[in-house]
């Protein structure tokens, strides 16, 4: 009789041991693929931002002819693009990304002042491929932040929390912040 | 029931409550892999495992009829079981199955994908339902399909047999929830699709083997895989020491 109720209680340990562990290897390996989501995510971002950098010159290229007394609009685009290019670090390619929006948004408005400009096929095409990776690189922007968010409650919540401690994931994932400038409206003077 | 057979049954379930024990983890890894994947919206989706959510739309005009009901869809699944006896048992023996379907674009708010639903785990609800027997033929479009196949819903003497004839299928416009592979849609070549949504298609990774379309949303995929995580480990860890206890009380080992 007592064999088979040891038998019973070995069996309970077995599994609940079972349990315990594979339930540590899940969390253990969902902290890995997390951090490492986090990674490709900025990856993504980074591919879209060196794209709609490339297209830049080609941009103030096209409207500099038309543009020849806004000299401060395309400057400022310039300087950007070369804040993005010496920037290393994700907090300082967010930085002249924003910049970088910021300056696209007040030469697309002040172009409404050209019509010739508006009309020459090179600027639209050039404007719709710009404005298309603005809009993908809102939608990473977004995943990206719903990444580190993810990873962030992770490595707080119990039990995860003990097992991101032990392989070292205390420091939270950054978020990716909109600028304040690039929140305002522009202004375009007529 | 016999004593015998309590034996029996007690030794199936020791080992079912092992099985659903390990299943369980399955479903809390697939489960915590759908939490911390972000829904990336279609017009920026890049390569690697995605989620999205959208709208099932024929692709290239291009549409399937399900098998049993003819309905026109873009994937469907299927299953024929027969009522068999054989002495005092009596089983549902599967005797067909399967499942097809073709490339079709998935629509949100921002663009559009292709998928190729081939390979999928589909988790999607019964959408037809019959059963055969005496006195009830089954329907036009399922005679069909049994001809084409070679095969009949009367057995000796042109009785009818007792037969269920279930279909899941995906029609256009079902609203799904997909998990899989973005990548190069191997039909076209690159940067050539007549849409720009062509080029990319979502399929079964070779590497991430992992391929879920549910035409539930994401939160009641995951209530649902959180029922059956708990149900498997806790339901099969206790299933397990109940019918050990059962076997060793048989052998007087209690």
């Amino acid at each position: 009789m007592a064999f088979g109720l040891e038998l019973i209680f070995l069996t309970i340990i077995v599994l609940a041991v079972l349990g315990i562990a594979a339930y540590i290897v899940s969390i253990y390996n969902g902290l890995v693929r997390l951090k490492n989501d986090i990674k490709k995510a900025w990856a993504n971002i980074d591919v879209l931002l060196k794209q709609r950098s490339d297209e830049l010159p080609k941009l103030i290229e096209s409207v500099k002819g038309y543009m020849k007394h806004e000299r401060e609009v395309l400057t400022s685009l310039t300087k950007a693009r070369t804040e993005f290019l010496k920037a290393k670090s994700m907090s300082e390619k967010a930085a002249a990304d924003g910049m970088i929006s910021q300056a696209l948004k007040s030469i697309f408005a002040v172009a409404e002042n050209y019509p010739q400009l508006k009309a020459s096929e090179n600027f639209i095409q050039l404007q719709n491929r710009i404005s298309g990776l603005e809009n993908e690189l809102a939608d990473r922007r977004e995943f990206y932040n719903d990444s580190a968010n993810e990873f962030n409650i992770r490595i707080e919540s119990f039990p995860d929390t003990i097992i991101a401690g032990m392989m070292g994931l205390r420091q939270p994932a950054e978020m990716f912040k909109v600028a304040e400038e690039e929140k305002k409206d522009v202004e375009v003077k007529f | 029931m016999a004593e015998g057979d309590i034996f029996v049954y007690a030794i199936v379930g020791f080992f079912a409550g092992l099985y659903f024990f390990y299943k369980g983890f399955g479903w809390l890894n697939r489960k915590r892999l759908i939490e911390n994947t972000p829904t990336s919206k279609i017009r920026s989706i890049a390569m690697g495992l995605v989620e999205v959510y959208g709208e099932a739309l024929p692709a290239f005009g291009k549409i399937l009829k399900s098998p049993l009901s003819a309905k026109d869809c873009v994937y469907y699944k299927y299953k024929i079981e027969e009522y068999r006896r054989a002495g005092k048992h009596s089983t549902w023996v599967t005797v067909k199955e399967g499942a097809e379907g073709i490339p079709f674009f998935l629509r949100d708010e921002t663009g559009a994908v292709l998928v190729d639903p081939n390979g999928c785990d589909a988790d999607i609800p019964q959408d037809f339902q019959f059963q055969s027997g005496t006195n009830k033929d089954p329907p036009a479009s399922i005679r069909q399909f049994l001809a084409k196949n070679d095969m009949s819903f009367e057995g000796f003497l042109g009785i009818n047999k007792t037969m269920k004839y279930a279909e899941y299928y995906i029609a256009p416009k079902d609203k799904l929830f997909i998990m899989g592979n973005a990548g190069d849609n191997p039909y076209v070549e690159e940067a050539t699709g007549t849409e720009n949504a062509a080029d990319i298609m979502i399929q079964k990774g070779d590497k991430n083997k992992f391929y879920y379309i549910s035409d539930r949303s994401e939160k009641k995929v995951l209530k649902d895989l959180g029922t059956k995580t708990f149900l498997g480990i806790y339901g099969g860890a206790a299933l397990t020491v109940i019918c050990l206890a059962v076997m060793l009380g048989y052998l007087g080992m209690l």
